[in-house]
């Protein structure tokens, strides 16, 4: 938790500074737009009409489409904050200068102003109330919308609320919750004591307003102030995981600039150059499709992940032709094949079916259907293509080897539900990891982890001890591969910089301090 | 002086000032009376470049309105309104300083200048030059209104239904400080109503307008007892018992009175 509280102040500068650097921009020009378009009425529809669809595109949408074109970190998440802005600014300074008493606006003609006198002496100060009520929506709006940030290597508060729900961790996701409610209500109250500030006190406001808009938005900039040559992006989980970044930290000593990034654009942003260091799985497709490079986990902070068919004890007993087919993958998968399949499902969208026909076929393993009716197989996955290719593999060993019929309940979301389904005899098996079965279903002692993790024969032994214990269920013999976390680089950057394990890493940081 | 030569002002095909030409020797006042529509705002606001004319010509003091800059033209053309179209967030002296800051004055000058007008417009300026607009009275607001338009000296002043918006009691106090104002003698005025008691009251001469076009110009007798037509003089139907009774007892006050008197003798 102290570890946590230094972020804490870092990201809610972090959040301040892109609320305030993406309203400066929306001021700059949403103002000067809003007063265009009081001069021009044919360009009024559309001006309002383009940055009212702007606001109605749904915020992670547009952070989406900023990514190919602005990449990863604070200009796409500005960009994306300050289009959000744009609206209330450009809607209120129109409807404010609007909403000056004609007779006022025909005064000010009489008396003899010019044009930009009837502006900064007349239309903008009575506008005041008005346009400060747009730049007042707009600042908290950027504060909710902010959070989002964290998705794409931004930072803010959002880097603990996404970890926090990716850990389900409620007292991580209150931690960046709170700030951000609080951030929003404070700003909010600030900003209509301006509004309602008198005729008077406007002029010094409209004089100051820019100074603390650039004073807050200076903010963002302080985190990167120190700074190391390279730049890390790690997930949300990944950050808040002890075998993700604390362990990183507290093992290896490893000290990198590290932002957070969603896992969706996380690979594509080291391919890009945009980040050099990330927190992978090893046998992510990606991991071919962009040229990574594995860095070893030589001092074994990440629990191994080997992936093994759970299944029910009452089915084994009940087919003992169950267990020998099954287990007819064990082995045959490592890292690099598994990588390899999950690369032709994810990159080049083959069918998981596609892919584990081939597969088997390959291996010589494949046989036609016997299309037997002795009994049912209920085969679960998690959602995500690794599992329906090791599931489809499943099925067809089963069909081909065994009179049994199969029935694949695919997509059964997370650990929890596949888990649940299992236990409440709502399906027979499914692939689970020894690293997840651990940490996510038995929850053992921080000292018993730490004795564990390390020893993959250690970890699967202990699991599926306390599985058949506990819950009647069987693991059986691991399928070969290790999906565990992994920190990639790219493969050429790596080998430059001769770094091949994670100690590399730490030591060239070291060295190499700027 | 100020020459009108042939104006029209065509709103979507409908002529709100149908070629109209007068000229206004300096010092004049002239009222245009008229009903609502009958253009008279449209042609007092052309004549400050308030509304551009869509044919015809306008000078002032020989010079046309048309050839110099709109905001140099205005400042030396004061205006009043209906209503009083004081600047909210301006305090009362900010606002009758509006002119001469514009023109550049010095501070001190401004400040003299302004409590002099609140002085002349029975505005204390203790009190009152640096409250807001809001903190005042209908007829206080007009009073600093007039005052505004005054500030700078302005040889010409345009004056849209200046009493309109007040209160018959109101009207009648603020209408007598401002026929009290030194000031005025000099000045070219130009005020429209169609309050033809303030028209009889205020007009060297009066301009009845009807559907764009002057039907008659001349003072208000002229119009009262020599009507052009039978426009004008329905126009005047209504009041023009009491009008003509103001009329003669103004040029005959003293006789009226001794028949007061002599009426009052007998009786006692």
């Amino acid at each position: 938790m102290q570890e946590q509280s230094g972020k804490l102040l870092q990201q809610t500068l972090q959040h301040i500074g892109l609320t305030f650097i993406s309203l400066l921009i929306a001021v700059v020009i949403g103002l000067p737009l809003g007063i265009y378009i009081t001069r021009n009425k044919k360009a009024a529809g559309l001006v309002l009409g383009l940055a009212g669809v702007l606001q109605t595109i749904p915020s992670i949408a547009l952070l989406g489409f900023m990514i190919p074109l602005l990449g990863i970190g604070p200009i796409p998440a500005i960009t994306a904050l300050f289009l959000y802005a744009l609206l209330p600014i450009i809607r209120n300074t129109f409807t404010g200068i609007e909403g000056v008493d004609p007779v006022v606006k025909e005064a000010a003609i009489a008396m003899g102003m010019t044009g930009a006198q009837r502006l900064f002496r007349v239309e903008l100060i009575l506008a005041f109330p008005v346009i400060m009520a747009g730049i007042r929506t707009a600042t908290v709006i950027n504060v909710g919308v902010g959070t989002l940030a964290a998705y794409i290597a931004a930072g803010g508060l959002g880097e603990f609320i996404f970890g926090g729900i990716a850990l389900n961790n409620t007292n991580m996701i209150l931690a960046g919750a709170i700030p951000a409610a609080l951030l929003a209500i404070v700003l909010d109250l600030l900003l209509s004591r301006v509004q309602k500030m008198s005729a008077r006190k406007r002029r010094t406001a409209v004089g100051v307003m820019p100074v603390i808009l650039l004073l807050f938005s200076s903010f963002y900039l302080l985190p990167l102030a120190y700074g190391t040559r390279l730049l890390a992006g790690f997930t949300p989980e990944f950050m808040g995981r002890k075998d993700g970044d604390i362990g990183l930290r507290s093992v290896y000593g490893l000290d990198i600039r590290t932002v957070v990034i969603s896992d969706a654009v996380m690979y594509k942003a080291a391919y890009e150059k945009k980040l050099d260091v990330i927190s992978g799985y090893s046998t992510d497709g990606r991991l071919k499709a962009y040229d990574l490079a594995i860095l070893e986990d030589d001092k074994k902070i990440f629990p191994p992940y080997y992936a093994a068919p759970v299944i029910r004890k009452e089915i084994l007993a009940k087919y003992e032709e169950l267990a020998p087919v099954l287990n007819r993958l064990a082995g045959k998968i490592d890292d690099s094949i598994m990588t390899e399949l999950n690369y032709k499902v994810e990159y080049l969208h083959q069918s998981p079916e596609q892919c584990a026909h081939d597969f088997l076929l390959a291996q010589g393993l494949y046989k036609t259907p016997r299309n037997g009716t002795k009994g049912l197989i209920r085969l679960g996955s998690k959602i995500f293509p690794e599992q329906y290719i090791l599931t489809n593999m499943y099925a067809m060993l089963i069909r081909g080897y065994t009179d049994l019929q199969v029935e694949t309940k695919t997509g059964l979301g997370g650990t929890k539900i596949c888990f649940e389904a299992l236990v409440n005899d709502k399906i027979d098996m499914y692939p689970e990891y020894t690293g997840t079965a651990l940490l996510a279903i038995l929850h053992p002692t921080q000292e018993l982890i730490g004795r564990l993790t390390g020893n993959r024969d250690s970890v699967y032994d202990y699991v599926r001890r306390h599985f058949d214990e506990r819950y009647g269920l069987t693991w059986l013999i691991p399928i070969g591969f290790n999906n565990a976390y992994a920190l990639m680089m790219r493969r050429e950057a790596a080998r430059q910089l001769g770094i091949r394990t994670i100690s590399d890493l730490s030591n060239y940081l070291k060295k190499n301090k700027s | 002086m100020i020459v009108v030569k042939n104006i029209t002002k065509i709103f979507d095909g409908y002529k709100a000032v149908d070629n109209i030409s007068f000229t206004v020797e300096k010092g004049e006042t002239i009222v245009f009376l008229g009903m609502s529509g009958c253009g008279k705002t449209t042609l007092l606001k052309m004549i400050n470049r308030l509304i551009g004319p869509s044919s015809g010509e306008i000078w002032i003091d020989g010079r046309k309105v048309d050839d110099q800059r709109p905001e140099d033209l205005r400042k030396k053309i004061g205006y009043v309104f209906q209503n009083n179209g004081l600047f909210p967030h301006y305090t009362i002296a900010e606002n009758i300083g509006t002119v001469p800051r514009l023109l550049g004055w010095d501070k001190e000058k401004i400040r003299a200048r302004t409590v002099a007008l609140m002085e002349k417009l029975h505005l204390s300026p203790d009190k009152y030059a640096s409250s807001y607009p809001h903190q005042l009275s209908g007829g206080q607001q007009q009073r600093v209104g007039i005052a505004r338009a005054l500030a700078a000296y302005p040889p010409v002043l345009l004056m849209d239904e200046p009493f309109g918006a007040l209160d018959p009691i109101t009207r009648a106090h603020v209408k007598k400080d401002f026929k009290e104002l030194d000031e005025l003698t000099t000045k070219t005025i130009i005020l429209v109503t169609h309050d033809i008691q303030e028209a009889v009251e205020l007009a060297d001469r009066i301009f009845l307008l009807d559907k764009g076009k002057i039907v008659q110009d001349g003072t208000p007798d002229h119009l009262l007892f020599q009507p052009a037509n039978e426009y004008v003089k329905s126009f005047f139907d209504d009041q023009r018992f009491q009008l003509e009774a103001t009329r003669i007892g103004a040029s005959d006050y003293s006789a009226l009175q001794r028949a007061f008197d002599h009426f009052k003798n007998r009786q006692s």
